[in-house]
């Protein structure tokens, strides 16, 4: 937790920082690690073609590349087919429950601020059950990536609509293509404008990309884990099963334009607004800042209040005699 | 000599500084060698209404709030009115003459101090009320002027230098006042300065702070509510100081997913909540059995269903706590007994924990965890620490030969801790096998069910959650648990004086049951009795569905806690009448 000054850091709560024990016979310190190293023993479970494999690879080229140590990354999860993830990864993984991927990450990240810590989960987990973490993750802006699985749709529970369901979506009699659930003319609410909504709440990095442009995914995945802050990848990944969208979105993907400027707030909330009416899908980053992290604010706590723990302890009773 | 033992209530308008007035003669009485429990009952709102402070004081630990009141002080009709019938036939009613008039129909000695009048011509600075108040109440008690002196010195009196003069001023005027007119009740508190830090004067919400900590917590998640914020608060100020964090999420279930997600790389965490709190934590509970985390959920219970009331205690979380989840989701559940037992089963809520990584449930309540009580300072040095059972650092065992979920002797088995161990592993709320692999075959549900049961079982065998006492051959036999440990054992004692046979047995540890003792208790007395602060008899119910038995209850459901003269009242009730 605190990142002291050497002399103080002799804690017997916290594990010692990572690094300390790199020398074991497991980790592979000097070996350039590739794809492969991050592929657990266990297969997907997902139903063929889901876009899901796209993510997933794109992930464990992005941590490959960054060669880092499966013991310092933790993947966190909520519940949905996308949250199956972490089980697929070689490294730490906490599966938790629907909805609540945002608040175990940053949970993971406060109590150690050393480890690589990404959180993944579906357009329901994420907008729907959890949506109300989502502006709180951004204005505690923890060096976390969070990696939406966007399909549009309830995977897991087999196809009912979620808050990105486009609004009229009809339900089809027997169609394994379109959501469930909808009732007379279609899905009657609004659909969420979730890339828009995330660049309002004031995020400090915010990217889209599609599972099907694997290099693209993977080098979108990489710059959020690069980027110091909260970093949300919006990331289109079609559900073949119950809302087969590969066609529809394979034609409205295109790049943000090669001048676009991602440092303006303004202008990347106009592009995530207008672009809905114009039915497409811009890849790449929409915005990008870079703000004091809640670990960087808690050094500053640190370096003005921390002293000895036991005697620190013994100080704080006094103010009860 | 006889022991000294006086309960003294003041009563007015909410935000009127009653509640300062007896804060600083509860803290004073207690730097002077003397034992305190304070009580407070108070409107839900801000300001307005009426409230009142009550401090009992002992030259021996005290136990309870106090029954009947050997001195109330008013400041207006409408607590004169709400509070006059609680008084002694040998107590005082203080009032000010000018403010209410006083019934005298009634036999009480009953004496009027204008405090706004002379607060207003002769001290002149309204703000000193609260002063001229203790004062009245200090000679009254017979404590001389200088020892008031110093008392109003050290107190948030006499922080600011400013003020000091026109308080000391007011409290003089109070002993004039209290001599010009003759008042003596007779009474010769002897106060003794103490020196040194050697006694403490906490809430119960102060002490549970102070335990964690002391225990190693480290991180700390919560969303404010009523009467557990002032944990958040204090830890606030604590966290930065000693390496920690501390985190105001956007609810409770963000603390409580937060916790676990902190837990899981290695840190001691907590939370604390209410009932409502605890509501919507149930869900998570139920992962962090599953993942088997260790993770500490203090509830503050208050009076419920629903919002309730927020500002009042009961005993009604209960069920809830040990019950509360889907599947089955066992974790051990823990009740704090008085202050200083907070301080101490803090300490033993991180260690259990730990010991046996699962969620660990502390049940405090409303009026424990706002009382004050004097603890002696606990010794740092000798807080027990239990460490989490860890793999071996740098061990040659890879992620895919470890088992996270290892059958062990204890079914406890070492967690990898991100950062530092190299055997990764997915945590997850699937079922699951030893390696920590999703399974939901009938072998492994069943292997995994049972180690999440064998595993918290034995800890009805850790020491100091369950106690018996009393006549070995009583004919009544109290169970009660958590707070009204000390009502219960103040009744015990008056009525034992008295040559009624009754014993008592007070758990602390509820879930999984004591059930050795509960049985040998039940079964050697020929009336046992649950005493508790609900409607239905949680406990009573939880005993009687565990142990085939048949149990009498004895239960108020005021809002307030109990008083050993409820309990006492109780006892002879049924020894008499049978
Ligand atoms: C509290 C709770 N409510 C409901 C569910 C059932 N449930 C599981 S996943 C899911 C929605 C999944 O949709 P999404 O998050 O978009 O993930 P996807 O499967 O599409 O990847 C629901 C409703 C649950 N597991 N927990
Ligand atoms: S149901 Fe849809 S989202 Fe789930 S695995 Fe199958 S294709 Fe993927
Ligand atoms: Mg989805």
């Amino acid at each position: 937790m605190a990142e002291v000054p050497a002399a103080d850091t002799a804690k017997t709560t916290t594990p010692e920082q990572p690094g300390q024990a790199s020398q074991s016979a497991t980790a592979k310190p000097l070996a350039k690690r590739t794809l492969k190293d991050y592929r657990s023993e266990v297969k997907p479970t997902w139903c063929p073609g889901c876009g899901d494999f796209g993510v997933l690879a794109a992930l464990q080229r992005a941590l490959a590349e960054r060669n880092l140590d499966p013991r310092d990354v933790v993947i966190v999860s909520g519940i949905g087919c996308s949250g199956r993830l972490p089980e697929f990864v070689n490294a730490y993984g906490l599966h938790v429950v629907h909805g609540r991927a945002l608040p175990a990450a940053q949970g993971v990240k406060a109590a150690n601020p050393d480890l690589t810590v990404i959180a993944v989960g579906g357009d329901g987990d994420g907008f729907a059950i959890g949506g109300g973490h989502v502006p709180h993750a951004v204005r505690r802006n923890q060096d976390i990536t969070y990696i939406v699985m966007d399909n549009q749709v309830y995977g897991l529970t087999k196809g009912q609509p979620s808050p990105s369901t486009p609004t009229g979506m009809q339900a089809l009699r027997r169609s394994v293509s379109m959501p469930k659930m909808a009732p007379y003319e279609g899905v009657l609410e609004g659909q969420l404008n979730i890339l828009a909504m995330v660049i309002v709440y004031g995020c400090s990095f915010v990217a889209r990309t599609f599972s099907s442009q694997a290099t693209e995914m993977a080098k979108t995945i990489g710059r959020g884990l690069d980027h110091p802050g909260f970093a949300f990848v919006h990331a289109m990944s079609p559900c073949p099963t119950f809302y087969n969208t590969y066609d529809p979105w394979k034609e409205s993907f295109m790049p943000l334009p090669d001048d676009w400027d991602t440092g303006d707030r303004i202008k990347a909330i106009d592009m995530a607004m207008e672009e809905v009416g114009d039915g497409v899908f811009h890849s790449g980053v929409f915005f990008q800042d870079v703000y004091r992290t809640y670990t960087d604010k808690l050094q500053d706590v640190y370096a003005k209040a921390y002293g000895d723990e036991q005697a620190t302890i013994d100080a704080l009773m006094d103010q009860y005699a | 000599m006889d022991q000294l033992d006086l309960t003294i209530r003041i009563a007015g308008e909410n935000g009127e500084g009653v509640l300062t007035v007896g804060d600083v003669l509860a803290e004073a009485l207690a730097r002077s060698g003397l034992h305190i429990y304070t009580f407070k009952n108070l409107p839900a709102e801000i300001k307005g209404g009426a409230s009142m402070t009550q401090v009992r004081v002992q030259d021996t630990p005290v136990r309870s709030p106090g029954d009947a009141l050997d001195i109330l002080m008013v400041w207006n009709q409408e607590n004169y009115d709400i509070h006059v019938g609680e008084v002694k036939p040998t107590g005082v009613v203080i009032y000010d003459p000018d403010e209410c008039d006083a019934d005298e129909s009634l036999a009480l000695t009953q004496i009027g101090v204008p405090l706004q009048t002379i607060t207003k011509t002769v001290i002149k600075t309204m703000k000193s009320k609260n002063v001229l108040a203790f004062g009245i109440l200090t000679a009254c008690l017979g404590i001389p002027f200088d020892s008031a002196k110093q008392m109003v010195s050290e107190s948030r009196w006499g922080r600011r230098k400013e003020f000091l003069e026109s308080n000391i001023n007011a409290l003089k005027q109070a002993y004039v006042y209290v001599d010009e007119n003759g008042i003596d009740l007779g009474l010769r508190v002897a106060v003794e300065r103490k020196n040194g830090h050697a006694q403490l004067i906490m809430t119960g919400n102060d002490a549970l702070c102070m335990g964690a900590l002391a225990a190693g917590c480290r991180y700390y998640a919560g969303y404010p509510i009523t009467p557990a914020s002032d944990v958040m608060e204090t830890l606030a100020k604590a966290m930065p100081r000693v390496g920690g964090v501390l985190m105001q999420t956007e609810d409770e279930i963000a603390a409580i997913t937060a916790s676990i997600g902190a837990s899981f790389t290695g840190a001691k965490v907590m939370t604390a909540t209410a009932g409502p709190g605890l509501s919507l934590m149930v869900e998570a509970l139920g992962l962090a059995t599953m993942e088997e985390i260790p993770l500490v959920v203090v509830d503050v219970q208050r009076g419920g269903p629903s919002t309730g009331m927020p500002t009042k205690t009961e005993q009604s979380d209960l069920n809830l706590a040990i019950h509360g989840a889907h599947g089955e989701a066992p974790r051990i559940v823990i009740a704090a007994t008085n202050t200083e037992d907070c301080f101490y089963t803090a300490v033993k809520a991180f260690n259990l924990a730990e010991k046996y990584q699962t969620p660990v449930i502390l049940l405090s309540d409303q009026h424990l965890s706002q009382r004050a009580q004097v603890m002696s300072r606990p010794d740092l040095s000798q807080v027990e620490i239990v460490k989490r059972k860890q793999p071996e650092l740098n061990g040659s065992v890879t992620p895919e030969e470890f088992d996270r979920y290892e059958m062990t002797e204890d079914f406890v088995s070492p967690m990898p801790l991100p950062g530092r161990h190299d055997q990764h592993y997915v945590a997850t709320g699937l079922e699951h096998d030893e390696h920590a692999h999703i399974d939901y075959s009938p072998e492994a549900h069943i292997r995994m069910t049972e180690k999440r049961h064998q595993k918290i079982e034995s800890a009805v065998n850790e020491p100091g959650f369950v106690q018996r006492y009393g006549a070995e051959d009583a004919q009544l036999g109290l169970i009660g648990w958590g707070s009204s440990e000390g009502p219960i054992l103040e009744a015990l004692d008056r009525t034992l004086a008295k040559g009624y046979k009754v014993a008592a047995l007070i758990f602390k540890m509820l879930h999984p049951l004591p059930e050795k003792e509960a049985r040998a208790f039940i079964e050697s007395i020929p009336v046992v009795s649950v005493v508790e602060l609900n409607a239905s008899g949680q406990f009573a119910n939880y005993l009687q569905g565990r142990l085939a038995v048949s149990l009498q209850r004895f239960n108020i459901i005021t809002g307030l806690p109990f008083k050993a003269g409820d309990i006492e009242e109780y006892i002879e009730g049924v020894l008499q009448y049978g």
